[in-house]
């Protein structure tokens, strides 16, 4: 696999896992991995990690309802649109 | 070659009393012995899967064996680079996308490197590698993960127990499943009262009727060289008295490309200082025991089976655990006893059988790493460090 490829696999790979749906098994730590992956990538602020990271021990809270709660932006750039994704 | 000949004459007695109950020497043990030798955390089947990880802990210590995201084993420090806090508590278990410090929330990949701080604006810019997971130096060989936390004195896994390569080349150990989760049990001794007990067959017929019945006379015990150690032994030809034995040899049942001379044999492989690995026609498994205080220790194993096997192949594994169930509760009774003659001021020490070089050898093992050992009487413990230290200069 060339790096470019590799990196958007990854992309997709960190993007599935932050969507992913809440309640299951692990899926709040794996969705604050990947916020941090996007943070990482200038896709998200530090803000809106915080909220994943105050979500992470809890599978069945999503963050983007916390974040509207809490009127913390969901600011996002390029190819990660959450709003968009996140009510597909 | 190996000399795994038992001298005409040889000392015949064990370490003194005051090596089982010296605190200090206990310390002395955990940083000269356990983590400077090998250890084996678990198997490659334990972490099936990317993201599967298992936790080994031992005397202080603790690792975390991961797959990561290219399928390779990792072993690392299972401590967070911030406050020292265990990444991962649970003994075992599956991380998604990445590990993630419970205690602040410092998110690290699956190959160790860290991926970011949890508040990252509150930090300068950390470099990935420098604030990941410190790896530990490991080495998988037949499926076994080892791990060995500092630099030790014995050679790479796979020149150490190099003499039993071709032997046990029969069992495809890598392509193995656990039977089940990592066995624990805390005993009240000792940790070397364990092992002079597993170190000798002498006991069996006495102690042991299942084992006696399964292989009786058919057993030997080869001493400790080099460090490692090796015993052999067959089922043997009489009926089993006991129901789980005449079972177990009726349905046992090799697997296929196990050599002949193989296809009735339980053999235990030793590892100097604590841990033997063992095989059956149906089964290959470890144990090994660690010290928690002067007379408590851990023992801890587990079996893993071929992926494959059969009704009468999964029906003999059942009558073979049975039959070490009761070999195990047999040995910790024998430990206790062993033990407690320990703190016992009328007993003089041991006086061993030529059935129990094994004994000898392994404290000999000892006594070359540690020389404190040779001391008959206790030397306390405000200097023993330094004492033992002065001793190997």
């Amino acid at each position: 696999m060339t790096k470019p490829t590799r990196q958007r696999a990854e992309f997709a790979r960190q993007k599935s896992d932050l969507f992913l749906e809440t309640g299951i098994s692990g899926s709040g730590r794996a969705r604050y991995s990947a916020a941090m992956y996007f943070y990482n990538h200038g896709f998200m602020s530090a803000d809106l990690l915080e909220i994943y990271r105050r979500c992470c021990k809890f599978d069945h809270e999503d963050p983007l309802a916390l974040a509207k709660l809490e009127s913390i932006p969901i600011v996002v750039a390029g190819e990660l649109n959450i709003e968009g994704d996140a009510s597909q | 070659m190996r000399d795994v000949s038992i001298p005409e004459t040889w000392d015949r007695r064990g370490l003194p009393g005051w090596c089982y109950h010296n605190p200090a020497l206990l310390d002395l043990e955990k940083e000269e012995l356990f983590k400077t030798h090998w250890q084996i955390a678990c198997h490659v089947s334990d972490v099936p899967n990317p993201g599967d990880y298992h936790t080994f802990d031992m005397c202080e210590e603790r690792a975390i064996i991961v797959r990561d995201t290219e399928d390779q084993v990792r072993v690392l420090q299972n401590v967070c680079s911030h406050r020292g806090s265990r990444v991962v508590a649970d003994e075992r278990g599956h991380c998604k996308n990445a590990l993630v410090c419970p205690f602040h929330g410092w998110v690290y990949n699956l190959d160790g490197t860290l991926r970011g701080a949890a508040r990252p604006d509150t930090f300068p810019t950390l470099d990935k590698h420098e604030f990941g997971l410190t790896p530990i130096e490991s080495e998988i060989w037949n499926g076994f993960v080892f791990v060995r936390f500092r630099p030790g004195p014995q050679p790479p896994v796979h020149e150490l127990l190099s003499h039993f390569s071709e032997e046990l080349a029969a069992y495809d150990m890598t392509n193995r499943v656990p039977v089940g989760e990592i066995w624990k049990e805390t005993v009240p001794v000792n940790w070397k009262s364990v092992r002079d007990v597993d170190n000798e067959g002498y006991h069996v017929a006495m102690a042991h009727p299942a084992l006696q019945d399964l292989y009786g006379q058919n057993y030997n015990d080869e001493p400790y060289v080099d460090g490692t150690s090796r015993s052999f032994a067959e089922f043997s030809n009489s009926v089993g008295r006991r129901w789980a034995v005449r079972n177990y040899t009726k349905f046992s049942k090799p697997h296929e490309g196990l050599p002949k001379h193989l296809e009735k044999a339980w053999i235990y492989y030793g590892m100097f200082p604590n841990a033997v690995i063992a095989v059956t026609p149906e089964t290959i498994l470890f144990y090994q025991e660690f010290p928690l205080a002067t007379g408590k220790s851990l023992l801890r194993s587990n079996t893993y089976r071929y992926p494959n096997e059969d009704r009468q192949q999964r029906a003999a594994r059942y009558l073979s655990s049975r039959i070490d169930r009761e070999t195990v509760e047999e040995d910790i009774q024998l430990t206790i006893w062993s033990n407690e003659s320990m703190a016992s001021k009328s007993f003089k020490g041991f006086y061993l059988s030529d059935l129990e070089y094994g004994v000898r050898t392994h404290h000999d093992h000892l006594r070359k790493c540690l020389p404190i050992y040779t001391l008959e009487n206790d030397p306390g413990e405000a200097e023993l460090s330094e004492l033992n230290a002065s001793m190997a200069s």
